[in-house]
């Protein structure tokens, strides 16, 4: 396994210092220009782009994640019935959920037809081929994987505490917000890191329902080592993005504890 | 019905597996639903026929020297680079009898003068589909910001800064700096009009009408348009337009040469021919295909123009490499713009 | 707030299945176009006679079956070493190749490949994807197999040593035993994963090896179409399956 990871990394780490021929294929001379091109503002938007895109999409499914994970932790007998439910969706493959959403905000797709219909709106709502588009094919693709680590730490959450807190005279609510929440810590950081780091290279999402006019960092890699044939440049990107998950993977994590 | 249909295609797949093999790579939509089976049929191969939606996606796949497939169908333009990129295997002339049925101007192509390398198979032009009631004639008409959002142009960076330069006067083929920049602009400028890059996916978009303008090849535009012939139009831009034209040839790492020429041949013959256009609306290089097309066909505007009409039009020419390195990082910014 | 959870419930539910229902509703309809316009298996028929569908749908199976079968072995093997033995790098491996994001984990695949084939005499074909599949299946099968583990109590394995067992007689009759249940809701995981996978398997794919996620690609570029619905629906029915079998193993 580590051959598989390690080799790899070594190719795009060698690509990534070479220089692109005349019509693709990598040539000497050695050289760092990949990467100070990456830093040429034209890509610097797209990486912020990129981010952002991620982090919306983080955020949301956090916030719509959290209140589905703690109605199942508190479901009781048919716990594993609700769960269930959550994670069959998910392995049922990304690309056909995200065709399912072209099917839905197509300006002649489904929504739109009752839109028109119901006499909403008078013409069609472009709903696809958007930066909203793009993230909510991500909160959809993504939403279980802040479910689970959520509805894990919230289980696990000593129930006393909460008994306790009750018994101090605190309301439902607050309750939530000074006990519950900073207590799933571990289960947000979690969630978090599962869905950021994907996002951040996505690129079917961006493609599909982008348009392929949403260019983020895993449309670029992608493009550099197919239609523009610059390995070397696709190389140093990826090289960054690589760069990036890791980082935030080490960032996040406490001593002792794991991720799954 | 359909379960001897599904168990049928399974023994076929697996019969398959014994006979001789052909690799074909071609444009999508680019055949008629029988002109393979009725090759395989008639030689005792198997084809397996993988299609394509852009010439910079059969590049990348072929340029690496061992892809597997032993024909494809370069557009012209690409015919040069790829020559001397050693790609393609030499033509032998003797195996390709129907070759006279070509017309006289593709006898002799300005890409490859005595066809050593590659057989012309259809031509046609870029030019702007659309939906009749808005009456274009211009490429300016594809900036036009009440349009937003309802409009596409080509996932090609030739066809795209063509259109470009042509709007701003210039030749299709300018290796000048400041004119590519220039039109790298424009395109940048357009791009947030856009509805999105789309080759020939676009066509299923225009019949449904999510699209309402799009650049495209004559043989996509004809196909929409025989789709829904009240809805949608084709115009040959007035500043001028592109003239494209695809070959098929074999690739040098091609271990069936023989079967590879004989299926060339196959091509050639004008009612094969004939048929293919009839099913796809595309434009012929073969002179004796084209007698044999029902006048309806044969008098087709969008694939059949008068010539002082295509005088308008340009081919492509092999850029420097400047140029090319030039249009390529153009290209990549203009990607990758807001 | 008991009540509003609810509630809140049953749209995020919604929100997540309903999508596929109503492509698996419109999968039925007469029409190209989203107004119901009678009912029909027309999509379904010719979805199981288009040859380039079927062949593909075929090399996706093949391409699972292999991949499972060889990550299932490396990553329980991977699982129980990491189990005895606390190896920072293979863990942080592992979950790096979790959450690596595919198309660079694609892009390093293509670039060894290629970069091998200059010494192989080899091209890209089934093998290629094959050997890139096990390389992202493993992690997935390493972390459930290693869930499980972390329920063993080592105690048993000594205890059948002590009574006179070989090593390997030990992890085979006890340990393997025991994970039974987990190795084959891990082998489920891979398969599903394995046969969805577009991204990486697009850049891999040879001549000979396009797969069903790649044809459904295509399909979906072009836009709306309902075969593809039919597709998608019969997929989503399968694999649904499967991770329903695949979720009972792993509670057994």
């Amino acid at each position: 396994m580590l051959v598989t990871l390690v080799v790899p990394s070594a190719i795009i780490c060698v690509y990534s210092v070479l220089t692109r021929g005349a019509y693709g294929g990598v040539e000497r001379p050695f050289t760092f220009e990949n990467f100070a091109r990456m830093f040429d503002p034209l890509y610097g938007l797209i990486i912020l782009r990129s981010f952002w895109i991620a982090g919306v999409a983080t955020a949301l499914c956090l916030v719509l994640g959290f209140p589905l994970a703690l109605f199942i932790a508190r479901a009781g007998a048919r716990k594993n019935l609700f769960l269930a439910l959550v994670i069959l969706p998910f392995w049922t493959s990304f690309l056909i959920r995200i065709y399912a959403w072209m099917f839905l905000l197509r300006d002649t797709g489904l929504i739109n037809t009752v839109l028109l219909g119901l006499h909403v709106v008078r013409e069609p709502l472009p709903m696809l081929y958007n930066d909203g588009a793009v993230i909510l094919g991500l909160v959809y693709g993504f939403l279980p994987f802040t479910v689970l680590p959520l509805y894990a730490t919230l289980e696990r959450l000593d129930k006393n505490l909460l008994e306790a807190a009750a018994d101090l005279g605190s309301k439902p609510w607050d309750t939530l917000w000074r006990v519950t929440i900073p207590l799933s810590a571990p289960g947000i950081r979690a969630g978090a890191i599962l869905v950021f780091v994907p996002c951040l290279g996505t690129y079917l999402t961006s493609d599909l329902l982008g348009g392929s006019k949403t260019i983020l960092i895993g449309n670029l890699v992608q493009n550099q080592f197919t239609a523009s044939r610059d390995w070397p440049f696709g190389a140093a990107a990826s090289l960054a993005l690589m760069a990036v998950a890791m980082g935030l993977l080490f960032a996040a994590r406490r001593r002792g504890e794991e991720l799954l | 019905m359909k379960r001897r249909t599904f168990l049928a295609g399974i023994a076929g797949t697996a019969a398959c597996a014994h006979r001789p093999r052909l690799n074909v790579y071609n444009w999508s939509d680019y055949v008629a639903p029988d002109t393979i089976s009725n090759f395989e049929r008639e030689f005792g191969v198997a084809v397996r026929y993988g299609t394509y939606e852009g010439s910079a996606e059969m590049l990348a796949k072929v340029m690496s020297g061992n892809s597997g497939w032993d024909v494809i169908f370069p557009a012209a333009e690409f015919v040069p680079p790829m020559i001397e990129l050693g790609l393609f295997a030499p033509l032998r002339h003797e195996k390709l009898g129907n070759l006279g049925a070509l017309e006289a101007e593709f006898q002799r192509p300005r890409w490859d003068p005595g066809l050593q390398f590659t057989v012309p198979y259809m031509h046609g032009t870029t030019g702007i589909v659309f939906q009749k009631k808005l009456a274009l004639t211009s490429w300016a008409g594809l900036w036009d910001a009440r349009l937003s959002g309802k409009m596409t142009m080509l996932d090609d960076p030739l066809e795209v800064f063509a259109a470009c330069l042509k709007k701003i006067g210039d030749s299709v083929n300018t290796g000048d700096p400041g004119q590519l920049r220039a039109a790298g602009q424009q395109a940048m400028t357009q791009k947030k009009l856009l509805r999105a890059y789309l080759n020939a996916e676009v066509r299923d978009q225009l019949v449904a009408g999510d699209v309402a303008v799009a650049q495209a090849w004559a043989v996509t535009a004809g196909q929409a348009i025989a789709a829904a012939p009240d809805k949608l139009a084709y115009a040959f831009p007035a500043e001028g337009f592109a003239r494209y034209a695809d070959n098929i040839a074999i690739l040098r790492e091609s271990s069936r040469a023989d079967l590879a020429h004989d299926f060339i041949n196959y091509l050639l013959r004008p009612e094969v021919a004939a048929k293919i256009v009839q099913a796809t609306q595309t434009a012929t290089a073969n002179a004796e295909a084209w007698k044999l097309l029902p006048p309806a066909v044969r008098e087709n505007p969008v694939l059949y123009p008068p010539a002082e009409l295509l005088r308008r039009g340009e081919w492509f020419e092999p850029q420097t490499t400047a140029s090319q390195k030039l249009r390529d990082r153009l290209w990549t910014e203009v990607k990758s713009s807001a | 707030m008991r009540k509003g959870l609810a509630l809140y419930a049953v749209a995020a539910y919604a929100f997540l299945h309903l999508p596929l229902l109503i492509l698996a509703v419109f999968s039925f309809n007469v029409s190209k176009f989203t107004q119901w316009q009678g009912f029909s298996l027309a999509w379904y028929r010719a979805a199981f006679t288009d040859r380039e569908l079927l062949e593909s749908a075929g090399n996706s199976l093949i391409i699972a079956a292999g991949a499972t079968a060889i990550a299932t072995i490396i990553g329980t093997l991977a699982a129980y070493a990491l189990w005895k033995r606390a190896s920072p790098w293979l863990a942080g491996a592992m979950y790096l190749s979790l959450v690596t994001p595919e198309i660079v984990t694609g892009v390093s695949l293509l670039a060894l490949f290629q970069w091998s084939f200059r010494f192989l005499h080899l091209r890209l074909g089934m093998h290629t994807v094959i050997l890139a599949h096990v390389a992202f299946c493993v992690a997935y099968v390493a972390v459930v197999v290693m869930a499980r583990l972390r329920t063993f109590d080592p105690v048993l394995e000594e205890a059948a040593l002590d009574l006179g067992a070989t090593e390997f007689g030990a992890f085979r009759s006890v340990t393997l035993a025991y994970l039974a249940p987990a190795i084959a809701a891990a082998a489920m995981l891979a398969f599903t994963v394995s046969i969805d996978d577009y991204v990486i398997t697009s850049l891999v794919a040879g001549v000979d090896s396009q797969t069903l996620p790649m044809v459904i690609y295509g399909l979906a570029r072009r836009g709306v179409n309902p075969m593809l619905n039919a597709v998608s629906t019969v997929v989503v029915v399968g694999l649904g399956i499967l991770v329903m079998i695949s979720e009972r193993l792993r509670s057994a």
